[in-house]
């Protein structure tokens, strides 16, 4: 066999997540789960010797329950984008970010789960589901345990999972009253199949234009999906108008570690978060509803 | 190596195949059953000349393992006429004259098969959201946009009859 080809000798597909576990850790490095494949069937990794396919585990819904909305792993994204449960209130950050993804058959297959633990730094909907305080439940060998997203990435393709742990699923918890947020993706071509060169998502908490709670959330911009934690100060517990908006925007910009790559020069990407994240905050007061 | 055994059912004809981890649908609707309607763009996504519907629904047949599909109903070009009669959206994209090099063609038809499916009354802004999945660098989208909404209203009328 020659070196260097995406050859998985395994294909197994657990109905079970004991058994699931069980194979992620027999198999240890060589294992690596496959969900809709739209990112593991393009990279095509030559380590990989067994595939576990998480199609029977049951993860795929959308659920309301009294503490907010829970999402299966396995929940593709096309039904994200139509589900009713995103349609209205500061939810609706997380369709507008499935909606802005690749194009609508890859949004057939992809699920939820595999855009999360793939980890990478431009995914879009992390950037939603971090404003909105969520969490993901993962389980493993010693059990389930619950992570505030935002630590669940670590660097570039890398999470907080261990080797015999799998995503199970997230949870969105409710939000306060008057509260709006918003998704802005800039894409090089502004085509369908085009990665983000800067996305962003906002959520602001206001009555009457007083900003009681914020959250940024910036992609493209360092290894991972961050978090603009000194605009959030600016803005928390200040009267809202179209200068302070301007000036938290240029501090989110200037958290950020953003790189030259194919897609852009560092220089822009910081002047785009800016011009995005001013757009995304100025949207989210709108949909306060104040 | 192991390779495992499937059965699948391609436009209504179940096919027990023994094959590896790691063959794309791709793969084996071509270069195993001759289904060489089916086209190869990319190999990764992004141009829609694989697609083929699964339970109705638009999937890229480049980025699905054949052991993804073990027990699935595959439905792919070759499949959509009745007999000697060609499909409407077939008709309806020789008569719109919407092929020209064709390669992106039957990707094409079969999202916009699976479009109508769930959709009997399409708008142009859907239709063309729809082929946005799909990559065409002939025809400019005019004439396929104006067949899949011709085969969608001949579609109708015979629903109705
Ligand atoms: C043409 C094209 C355009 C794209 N455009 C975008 C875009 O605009 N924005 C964007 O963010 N992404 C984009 N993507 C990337 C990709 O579609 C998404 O990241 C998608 O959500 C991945 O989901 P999947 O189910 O296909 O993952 P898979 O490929 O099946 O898996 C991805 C990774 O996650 C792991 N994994 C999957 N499920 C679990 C689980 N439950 N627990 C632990 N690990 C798991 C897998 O082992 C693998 O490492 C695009 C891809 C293509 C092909
Ligand atoms: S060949 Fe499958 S999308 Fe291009
Ligand atoms: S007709 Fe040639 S690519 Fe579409």
């Amino acid at each position: 066999m020659k070196e260097g080809f995406f050859r998985p000798r395994e294909y197994h597909r657990p109905n079970n997540l004991q058994e699931a576990t069980w194979l992620l850790s027999s198999f240890g490095k060589k294992a690596r789960l496959i969900a809709g494949g739209t990112d593991l069937l393009v990279d095509k990794p030559s380590e990989v010797e067994c595939l576990i396919d998480v199609a029977s585990l049951d993860l795929d819904y959308i659920r309301r329950d009294g503490d907010g909305i829970t999402i299966g792993a396995a929940t593709t994204l096309d039904l994200i984008e139509r589900s009713q449960m995103f349609s209205a209130g500061p939810y609706v950050v997380l369709s507008e970010a499935a909606s802005n993804m690749a194009t609508p058959t890859v949004r057939n297959m992809a699920t939820i789960g595999g855009n999360i633990c793939n980890a990478s730094p431009a995914a879009d909907l992390p950037l939603a589901l971090m404003v909105l305080d969520s969490t993901v439940k993962i389980y493993g060998l010693g059990g389930s345990r619950v992570l505030p997203i935002g630590v669940f990435f670590e660097d570039v393709n890398r999470t907080a999972l261990n080797e015999d742990e799998l995503l199970v699923e997230v949870h969105i918890p409710p939000s306060p009253a008057s509260t709006g947020a918003s998704f802005l993706k800039l894409r090089r071509h502004q085509t369908a199949i085009d990665l983000a060169v800067v996305n962003v998502a906002a959520k602001l908490t206001c009555s009457d234009n007083f900003c009681e709670d914020a959250r940024i959330a910036l992609g493209a911009v360092a290894k991972r999906p961050i978090y603009a934690e000194k605009a959030k100060r600016l803005l928390t517990g200040k009267g809202l108008d179209g200068k302070l908006i301007q000036e938290a925007a240029e501090v989110a910009s200037q958290e950020t570690k953003s790189i030259d790559d194919v897609r852009a020069s560092a220089q822009y990407r910081r002047r785009m978060v800016a011009v995005l994240v001013e757009r995304a905050l100025k949207l989210s007061v709108t949909r306060c509803g104040t | 190596m192991t390779k495992r055994d499937i059965s699948i059912c391609v436009n209504g004809k179940w096919y027990e195949l023994a094959v590896e981890p790691y063959e794309t649908l791709l793969d084996v609707l071509r270069d195993r059953l001759g289904h060489t309607g089916t086209k190869s763009g990319c190999a990764k996504g992004e141009c829609g000349a694989c697609t083929v519907n699964i339970d109705g629904k638009a999937i890229l047949s480049c980025l699905t393992l054949a052991v993804q599909v073990d027990g699935k109903e595959i439905l792919t070009i070759e499949g959509l006429h009745k007999g000697a009669e060609p499909h409407p959206l077939q008709e309806a994209f020789v008569k719109q004259a919407a092929v020209q090099c064709g390669y992106c063609t039957p990707g094409m038809i079969m999202n916009a098969k699976a479009l109508l499916n769930h959709n009997s009354n399409p708008s142009e802004k859907e239709v063309r959201k729809t082929l946005s999945s799909n990559l065409c660098r002939c025809t400019g989208y005019e004439r396929p946009v104006k067949a899949i909404l011709e085969a969608a209203t001949i579609m109708r009328g015979k629903d109705e009859r």
